[in-house]
């Protein structure tokens, strides 16, 4: 039986209809009528973004988790747990409005091309001008033989494979261009007996100093970063990030295999990113003025599910024990496969990861920080959602990965927010009056809490008593500031009448544990996989920190909540996006290339869950800033001055 | 050839904690106890001796628990409506000190007064002369309401107050600071928590010597191996110097195992169990012993029979 859903949108004022079967769910004839709602937790009735109020019509709630009885009472439900039965009415609240456009104005990183680039040695793709006999009554050879022999005769090259879409325009572009052409030819492996694959066929000559194109792709769980390179000179000519759409159904990864795992959820999951790259690729383009069909490489990377979720793999196996992967090392494909809108033909390679949580991100970023070059001991953390880390040196590289939580992301913290503007990013508490002053990005009134406020809040709330070692809100405390509250005490961060919705920001003890656990994770995880190899942390020359996170945080702060260990600061180096950059170099140049796969065969993942060890060392770690004292001198001279 | 036996050095010892206080110091006790002061692992004497042998407390309520046992019921009998009679019949058990547990409610079913409270524990004073333990009904505001008073009313005794947990430690530490008392810090079998809760209490100001550790443990059958090897671990980093974690360690296996099947239920079940009063003793004792043997300094007990059987234990681990 088919149903009729209509919906009034608070946002927009419209209203849209859809017809949907019985059984189907409300997320689903949202879908149909082409309304946009979040589901940060990938529809399992986790997060509460979804809720809606149905005012006219039944629906069976498969769960009500976050709905108090007055908000059933009301018709509130759960769009994503909600079981059409019958004709509805149904109310659409204003969606929380999350700013998903990067602000464009931060500094793009300076890239320096490698020294040495020289794009006839170091790349694998060839660009050759041709001259064609045209064809007469003597010579009746068919014009792909005559197109391989002219690329054997004049550019050496023995054989050329053609795919079937670029044979059927061959024909018309050698006439048209009266058989001088140019040809775009990845010749795939060192092997000069391997066939080249022909990318591209452009009629006329090109002059050699005319850029050819391919992007270098970083496929963050949240931030997809694009950026476009001549091949030429090697030279980035554009850096663009935008959130990845697959947001929208899911925060972290877990969510969003998990979304990925129903009834046409990979395929929704697959046709979100790849959406996500098109529209960062077509802006690049358009920004230099040239069309997408002229990019005719792309190297990309992401973790192990970024990149199932692009190719359309099943991820499943991921998130169940023993966390396998389908593939660590993807074969080449074309553009044209997975739906990417640059030349049909070019070629995209997916860099190799390391197993289920160590990908090809992690892989890159050890390849542009060089830590398997290194002659002294180097620890390289990349932080996000999952915290991944490496530490090794030229002989040898360990790595494992924790799930540090979306914490310093400004999830699971109530005030948390992404970095963007209203977001507190620094704080700092009077130690007499406990009055905070705070900074906001963009200078307006606050909205919430992010990432490095959060770790600032932490830290100032420690050395001044307001937490006590074990995160606990000291209301004895005599001031407003402190109070009793449902998730235990809490401290209040900026009053409402500072604020941009007009409520107290504040953090909670609730918070201040997922903070702890998320700090917790990394600590452990780094500390774990120094013992493993029997390397104490002050031996480790060099900490190389990777991933937005480390941008804008305070090491000082860091080091006193016990994120990051008590070194002497210059060991730590901020690094940026090391998995763009990774990408980037092994677009340019096939040693790089061959180095990457090196380093994924090369880097022992340590399951982190296979014995007790990271649980011991997690729970020491559960303490401001750590259980054992001695681990942070410096802390410990900075309470004794408080 | 005679046998070299070898010996373990250790560079931490247990530290040494005095319980209670006599008129010459502030109390009304007859005697102090002193525990703790080891050196090496449980009984090893050929390493060092034993300064103190582990002790047993018998756990009495304020007024008649609805949830304890029959066998105990019937061999406290009348003892157990009245908190002073309860504690003189424990200590003429041979018991070495008394825990005092105070109820949530009254008789009256109300939640259970300062004013019944501070009575209960004066009774308890006023009846013997061996060192107390009062810990709260294990209710967080309940406890810092009873807690504070009781600490007032008996200032200079020195106490044992509980319980400290991580999430609440403040009031009863202060209190305990305030009026010469001791504290029971209690975390959840973990050797980290256990020193975390030591660590925020000693950030108090809180002397070291008058904390004393509840590890957590769980009865025979039901999860003492996990208590057994935290404490173990906790008596092993002790030893290697770890400060925070010297406290001696005190523990309940009277009330884990008093919580057993095998302890509560005397009908429908296998012959094979055999005699329910002595199987209740036994798991009490074995529970206990068990403990003891892995680094308990005090044994908290309910069953009388226990308190003998668990002496003989600890006489026998005591001999050199």
């Amino acid at each position: 039986m088919e149903h009729t859903v209509s919906f009034q949108i608070a946002e927009t004022g419209k209203s849209a209809t859809a017809k949907v079967p019985t059984g189907s769910l409300l997320v689903e004839a949202l879908h149909e009528a082409g309304v946009e709602i979040g589901q940060p937790c990938g529809g399992q009735g986790r997060c509460g973004r979804c809720i809606v109020q149905v005012t006219e019509g039944n629906i069976r709630r498969r769960s009500a988790l976050r709905l108090s009885v007055e908000d059933i009472a009301d018709g509130y439900a759960l769009a994503c747990q909600s079981v059409i039965e019958g004709d509805l009415l149904v109310f659409v609240p204003p969606q929380e409005k999350i700013a998903r456009r990067m602000t464009s104005d931060r500094v793009a990183t300076e890239v320096k091309v490698p020294e040495n680039y020289d794009f006839r040695w170091s790349q694998r793709i060839r660009r050759v001008n041709l001259s064609l006999n045209p064809p007469n009554m003597d010579d009746q050879t068919d014009d792909l033989a005559r197109l391989q022999t002219a690329l054997r005769t004049q550019a050496n090259i023995g054989q050329t494979d053609c795919s079937l879409a670029l044979l059927r325009r061959i024909g018309v572009i050698l006439r048209e261009a009266e058989w001088q052409v140019t040809a775009i030819l990845d010749m795939a492996s060192g092997d000069s007996d391997a066939p080249a694959r022909l990318i591209d066929l452009r009629p006329g000559p090109t002059d050699e100093d005319t850029p050819l194109w391919a992007a270098a792709i970083d496929i963050g769980t949240t931030t997809v970063t694009f950026w476009l390179v001549d091949l030429v000179t090697g030279q980035v000519k554009m850096q663009i990030a935008e959130y990845n759409s697959q947001i929208a159904r899911g925060e972290d990864v877990v969510s969003r295999i998990v979304y990925a795992s129903k009834e046409g959820g990979g395929e929704e999951m697959q046709s979100r990113v790849v959406d996500t790259i098109n529209s960062l690729a077509e802006t690049a383009c358009k920004r230099l003025k040239i069309s997408a069909p002229e990019v005719i490489k792309a190297a990309l990377v992401g973790n192990s599910t970024m990149i199932h979720l692009l190719l359309g793999v099943p991820a499943a196996s991921i998130r169940l024990s023993p966390f396998i992967t389908a593939v660590n090392h993807p074969p080449l494909i074309t553009a044209r496969e997975i739906g990417l809108r640059i030349n049909p033909e070019a070629t995209v390679d997916c860099l190799p990861g390391v197993a289920s949580y160590v990908g090809a991100d992690i892989t890159a970023g050890v390849l542009s920080s060089g830590v398997d070059l290194s002659d002294n001991i180097t620890l390289f953390l990349d932080v996000g959602t999952n915290g991944e880390m490496v530490l090794g040196n030229r002989d040898w590289l360990v790595t494992c990965a924790c799930s540090a939580g979306p914490a310093f992301e400004g999830a699971g913290v109530v005030d948390g927010m992404r970095a963007m503007e209203g977001a507190i990013e620094e704080v700092w508490i009077n130690g007499e009056t406990f009055e905070p002053s705070y900074r906001v990005i963009g200078g307006g009134k606050p909205r919430g809490i992010c990432g490095s406020g959060l770790i600032s809040l932490l830290a100032e709330a420690f050395l001044t008593g307001v937490l006590d070692k074990a995160g606990n809100v000291n209301t004895s405390l005599k001031t407003r500031r402190v109070r009793e509250s449902e998730h235990g005490g809490e401290y209040v961060v900026a009053w409402g009448a500072e604020t941009e919705d007009g409520d107290d920001i504040v953090i909670s003890r609730v918070d201040v544990d997922n903070l702890l656990r998320a700090k917790a994770a990394i600590y452990a995880g780094y500390t774990v996989l120094a013992d493993q190899v029997g390397v104490s942390l002050a031996d480790v020359h060099k900490m190389l920190i990777g991933g937005s996170f480390g941008k804008y945080i305070n090491v000082e702060k860091a080091v006193q909540i016990g994120l990051l260990p008590d070194m002497p600061w210059e060991r730590f180096e901020f690094l940026g996006n090391t998995a763009v950059r990774g990408a980037y170099y092994a677009l340019l140049d096939w040693q790089a290339r061959d180095r990457v796969a090196e380093i994924a065969r090369r880097m022992t993942y340590i399951e982190l869950s296979a014995d007790n060890t990271f649980y011991d060392a997690f729970m020491s770690a559960m303490f401001l800033p750590h259980t054992d004292m001695s681990k942070f001198p410096t802390v410990e001279a900075a309470l004794r001055k408080t | 050839m005679p046998i070299e036996i070898p010996k373990d050095k250790w560079p931490g010892k247990i530290r040494t904690v005095t319980l209670g206080a006599t008129a010459a110091e502030g109390g009304t006790r007859s005697k102090t106890v002193a525990i703790g002061g080891e050196a090496s692992l449980p009984f090893m004497h050929f390493e060092n001796p034993t300064p103190n042998p582990p002790l047993v407390a018998i756990e009495i309520k304020d007024r008649k628990p609805e949830d304890w046992s029959p066998l105990l019921a019937e061999v406290w009998s009348e003892a157990m409506n009245d908190p002073g009679a309860w504690a003189k019949a424990a200590e003429a058990t041979g018991a070495d000190l008394i825990l005092l547990a105070l109820s949530v409610t009254g008789a009256d079913g109300k939640p259970n007064t300062p004013d019944a409270a501070v009575a209960a524990t004066k009774a308890v004073l006023g009846a013997t002369g061996l060192p107390l333990l009062v810990y709260g009904p294990g209710q967080v505001e309940l406890d810092n309401e009873l807690l504070v008073p009781v600490a007032e009313a008996t200032r200079g005794e020195r106490l044992v107050l509980g319980i400290c947990e991580d999430k609440n430690y403040r009031t009863i530490v202060a209190t305990a600071m305030a009026n010469g008392h001791l504290v029971t810090a209690r975390a959840p079998m973990d050797v980290n928590l256990s020193k975390q809760l030591n660590i925020l209490i000693s950030d108090m100001g809180m002397p070291a010597d008058r904390i004393l550790m509840d590890p957590t443990t769980g009865a025979l059958g039901y999860g003492i191996e996990y208590g057994y090897s935290v404490m173990e671990r906790l008596r092993l980093a002790a030893l290697q110097g770890d400060a925070m974690t010297q406290g001696p360690m005190i523990v309940t296996p009277g009330f884990e195992a008093w919580k057993t099947k095998e302890s509560k239920v005397g009908e429908g079940v296998p012959e094979s169990w055999g005699d329910w009063k002595e199987r209740a003793i036994n798991w009490e004792t074995v529970t206990a012993v068990a403990l003891i043997e892995t680094g308990a300094t005090i044994v908290v007990l309910r069953h009388p029979e226990s308190v003998k059987r668990v002496h003989r234990a600890i006489e026998e681990l005591m001999a050199v």
